[in-house]
C-alpha cells in the first residue's frame, strides 16, 4: 500500500509542477514547419526517414514527424561538420529526386550511399547520421518508444528473469 | 535562530559528507548552519525532469551544441544529458586550471553529488587500512577497521542499502536488504565463474544505496534507472532526501544556500577558527558567521582550497599546513582496463524494469598472495543487457525487415571495467593560482595529477583479468580494452589532506581534526590516506558522522 502512496505522492507533485504542463501545451502547438531545412531537403529527409523506418506492424517514421525532430536536433546538435555534409547529402539526393523515385530505386539509391558510406570513416558520413538522428528521432518519440517498442516510465520495479514473449517488443530504454 | 550569525557549528558543505555531518550535530543538539555555495534543490518539488519521458526533453533527450559550450568538461560524463545538465556546473563559471589533464566532474547546489552518484557502497577493510604501512607507502593509516565498523553500520541502518554480501574478508559484511535479482546472463557467468574460479573471484550484485524494499517510508526503487534527476520515489540515498530532512526535523539546522564560503577566520590567540567568510554567490555581499566548530565537507578539493586560502602569520601556507602535505597526495581511482563480450545464447529470457545498479566482481589481488607486476587491487562493475534499437544505428541495413528486427531484444552484451587503487603519490597535487581569482574572488585551483607504473601495470592485469574471466564464462566476441583514463574521470578526487599520527607528516588527527587547530573537521574525500578498490562514499559518511560525534564529546567536555 505504501508503495502505491509514495508513488502518487511522488507523481501528483511532479505533475503538478509548471514546467510539465508547459512542455505538453508547446507540444500541442507545435507548429509543423521547418526551421533549418528547405522544403524540397524535407520533402527528401521525409522519404528517407520512411524508406529507413516504414510502416510494419508500427507507424513509420513520418507519422512520427521524425522528419521534424530531424530539422530541429541537426542545427541544435550536429557539429558544423556534420551538419555540412547532411545538408549535402540531402541535396545530392534531392538532384536525384529521391523523394518521388517508385520506392524499389529509393531503396536502390539509399543501399547505394549506404555502401559508399560505411567505409571508414563511417562516423563522420551521411548515412551514420541520417541513421542516428532518424533512430533516435522515431524511437524515443511517444508512437516509436509506445507502438514500436515497449516503454514504461515507471515500471514499478525490476524483474530480472523472465520468459520472453512470442513477438515481445524489445524497451525503448 | 541563531543571533549575530553565531552558532554552534558551521558545516562547509551540503552533499554526502555535510548532509551526515548537519544530521549527527543538529541531532545532539548544536545549532548548526549549513553553508551550500550553490541553489537550493528541494527534494522532488525542485526534480524538474524526474518524470519526463524522453520525447518530452528537448531533442529527445541529447545534448546541443549550446549545452557542450557552456560545460565543455560536465558534458563529457555518461550520466550527461538534457535530464541531468541541470545538475552539473557551468564550467565557464566554475573555472579551474589544468596542470595536467584533470576531469573535474560537480554540482554545486544543495545536496551536492549524492544527488547523482552512483550509489555503490562498500566498506573498507584492515587490508586496506594497513596496506600503506605493510607496504611503505605514503603513511600509515590512523585508525583500523575496528574504529570504523560500528559507524559504517550506523550509516548502512539509516541511508538504507541494497545488495549481497560477498562472503569474502577483503569486502567485509554489511547491513544489506536483499539484492536485485540478477538476469540470465548474469546468473549464467556467476555459475560459471564459480566452478572456474571457486570461491576466489565471484560475481555479486553490488551493495548499492538503493532500496530494494520500504524503508523508513521511502522506496522501494520503481525500476526507472534515472537516479541522477534525483528520485520523486526517495529510493536511493542523497542529502535532498535523507540526511538534510532528518537535521530540519530536529529545529536545530539552519540552512544558507548560495553562500560561497571564501576562507575561516582564525583567531592566532585562540588558536582556534571563529568562524568563515561568505561571499553570496548572487550578490557578492561579504557576511562572516560563526561558531564553536566548524566541519568542512565541501569536496576533497574545495576543501583544501579553503584551508590554502586562509593564511595568516602562524600559518602563512594554508590553516593547519605545518606538515606541507596539504593539497599534495591527490588520488582518484582508474578504470581503463576491461572487457566487452556478447552472448547468442538464453535469448528466450529478458527483464522487466530497469536496474538502478551494477554487478560486481569484487578484489582478487594481492588478497592471498602478493602480485609481481603491482601492489593494490581492483573490482569491477559489470553491465548486462539485451541489444536495444541503438544497434541499427552502426548497421548498413534499413527498410521493414530491419525496423522489425531492432524493435525485438538483441543479443545480450556485458560491459565491464575494473576499478583500480591509485597510490599517493607527493607530486599528484593541487594548489591555489598566485593570480588567478574567480567572480567570488577565491582564488583558481590548479590541477597536476598523472597515473604512475603501479596504475599502468594493474590496468593491462585488468584487462587480462576480465577476458579471462568471460572466456571462462562461455561469452562470445569477447575482447578487453586498456583505455587512457583522464585523473578525476572517476569522480573520486580524494587525499588532499590525509590523516595520520603524525603533524609533520599529516593534516588532520584520527578524528579528522586540523592537528594545530583541533576545532576544524575536514571530514569528505580530501582526508584520504590511500584509496583502496571500493568506491568512497560510505567512508566518507562513516568518518563524517565518527567524527561529528567526537566533536560533540570534545564540545560537552569543554575540550574545544
Amino acid at each position: 500500500m505504501s508503495n502505491r502512496r509514495s508513488f502518487l505522492r511522488g507523481a501528483s507533485i511532479l505533475m503538478g509542477h509548471a514546467a510539465f504542463g508547459q512542455v505538453m501545451t508547446a507540444f500541442a502547438a507545435a507548429p509543423r514547419k521547418a526551421t533549418f531545412f528547405t522544403d524540397t531537403e524535407m520533402q527528401t529527409l521525409r522519404a528517407l526517414v520512411d524508406v529507413i523506418l516504414p510502416a510494419t506492424d508500427s507507424p513509420a517514421a513520418s507519422a512520427a514527424d521524425t522528419h521534424y525532430f530531424i530539422d530541429l536536433a541537426i542545427p541544435a546538435c550536429a557539429s558544423v561538420a556534420a551538419q555540412k555534409t547532411f545538408r549535402e547529402g540531402l541535396k545530392t539526393l534531392g538532384k536525384k529526386r529521391f523523394a518521388i523515385l517508385a520506392p524499389p530505386e529509393q531503396v536502390v539509391q539509399l543501399k547505394a550511399r549506404a555502401a559508399v558510406d560505411m567505409e571508414p570513416p563511417y562516423d563522420q558520413s551521411f548515412f551514420k547520421i541520417l541513421k542516428d538522428y532518424t533512430l533516435t528521432g522515431y524511437f524515443l518519440s511517444e508512437v516509436g518508444a509506445t507502438q514500436a517498442l515497449a516503454y514504461e516510465r515507471v515500471p514499478g520495479g525490476f524483474q530480472g528473469d523472465l520468459p520472453l514473449k512470442a513477438n515481445q517488443k524489445a524497451w525503448a530504454i | 535562530m541563531a543571533t549575530n550569525n553565531q552558532f554552534d557549528a558551521i558545516v562547509v558543505g551540503s552533499g554526502m559528507s555535510g548532509g551526515w555531518a548537519a544530521k549527527e550535530l543538529t541531532e545532539k543538539g548544536l545549532k548548526t548552519l549549513v553553508l551550500e555555495r550553490g541553489r537550493d534543490i528541494r527534494h522532488v518539488t525542485d526534480y524538474t525532469t524526474a518524470l519526463k519521458d524522453p520525447w518530452q526533453l528537448p531533442h529527445n533527450n541529447r545534448p546541443t551544441n549550446a549545452d557542450r559550450a557552456a560545460q565543455p568538461i560536465q558534458s563529457t560524463l555518461y550520466l550527461y544529458d538534457q535530464s541531468t545538465k541541470q545538475h552539473f556546473v557551468n564550467d565557464l563559471r566554475h573555472p579551474y586550471a589544468q596542470e595536467q589533464p584533470f576531469n573535474w566532474y560537480r554540482g554545486y547546489h544543495v545536496g551536492g553529488r549524492s544527488l547523482m552518484w552512483a550509489r555503490h557502497v562498500f566498506r573498507y577493510s584492515d587490508l586496506d587500512f594497513t596496506a600503506n604501512q605493510r607496504e611503505g607507502v605514503g603513511i600509515d593509516w590512523p585508525i583500523r577497521y575496528a574504529d570504523i565498523a560500528p559507524w559504517y553500520e550506523h550509516i548502512e541502518r539509516f541511508i538504507g542499502a541494497s545488495g549481497e554480501n560477498s562472503g569474502l574478508p577483503q569486502l567485509p559484511e554489511q547491513v544489506l536488504q536483499p539484492p536485485f535479482e540478477m538476469n540470465a546472463l548474469e546468473k549464467h557467468i556467476r555459475s560459471h565463474m564459480a566452478e572456474k574460479f571457486g570461491g576466489e573471484r565471484k560475481l555479486i550484485c553490488s551493495a548499492t544505496a538503493v532500496l530494494s524494499r520500504e524503508h523508513n517510508g521511502r522506496g522501494p526503487c520503481q525500476g526507472r534507472n534515472q537516479c541522477a534527476r534525483g528520485c520523486p520515489f526517495s529510493a536511493y540515498f542523497s542529502s535532498n532526501g535523507v540526511t538534510l530532512p532528518a537535521a530540519a526535523a530536529t529545529g536545530n539546522l539552519t540552512l544558507q544556500p548560495d553562500a560561497v564560503v571564501h576562507s575561516l577566520i582564525y583567531d592566532e590567540g585562540k588558536n582556534r577558527v571563529t568562524g568563515v567568510r561568505v561571499v553570496d554567490a548572487n550578490t557578492r555581499k561579504t557576511t562572516e558567521y560563526f561558531a564553536k566548530v566548524v566541519f568542512l565537507c565541501a569536496s576533497a578539493l574545495n576543501s583544501t582550497a579553503l584551508l590554502l586560502n586562509t593564511r595568516s602569520a602562524r600559518f602563512p601556507n594554508g590553516l593547519g599546513n605545518d606538515s606541507d602535505e596539504l593539497g599534495h597526495n591527490l588520488m582518484d581511482h582508474h578504470n581503463g582496463g576491461g572487457a566487452t563480450a556478447s552472448y547468442s545464447g538464453l535469448s528466450d529470457r529478458y527483464y522487466r524494469g530497469r536496474r538502478a545498479t551494477s554487478m560486481y566482481i569484487p578484489r582478487f589481488r594481492n588478497v592471498g598472495k602478493r602480485e609481481d607486476k603491482f601492489m593494490r587491487g581492483y573490482g569491477y562493475e559489470v553491465y548486462t543487457s539485451r541489444g536495444s534499437w541503438t544497434r541499427g544505428i552502426g548497421s548498413a541495413d534499413f527498410g521493414a525487415d530491419f525496423k522489425n528486427e531492432i524493435t525485438r531484444p538483441g543479443e545480450w552484451n556485458l560491459y565491464m571495467e575494473g576499478y583500480g587503487e591509485t597510490l599517493p603519490y607527493h607530486d599528484n597535487r593541487m594548489w591555489l593560482s598566485p593570480d588567478k581569482v574567480d567572480s567570488w574572488d577565491m582564488p583558481i585551483i590548479q590541477l597536476s595529477m598523472t597515473y604512475r607504473d603501479n596504475e599502468r601495470a594493474m590496468a593491462q592485469q585488468m584487462m587480462d583479468d576480465a577476458v579471462e574471466m568471460m572466456q571462462a564464462a562461455k561469452l562470445e566476441n569477447v575482447s578487453g580494452f586498456n583505455n587512457p583514463v583522464t585523473p578525476g574521470s572517476v569522480i573520486h578526487e580524494m587525499g588532499t589532506a590525509r590523516m595520520g599520527r603524525d603533524p609533520k607528516t599529516s593534516v588532520l588527527n584520527a578524528y579528522n581534526q586540523v592537528h594545530s587547530v583541533p576545532n576544524v573537521f575536514v571530514t569528505d574525500g580530501s582526508c584520504m590516506v590511500s584509496s583502496p578498490t571500493q568506491n568512497p562514499s560510505l567512508t566518507y559518511m562513516a568518518l563524517t558522522a565518527r567524527a561529528a560525534n567526537h566533536a560533540v564529546e570534545l564540545l560537552k567536555r569543554g575540550e574545544l
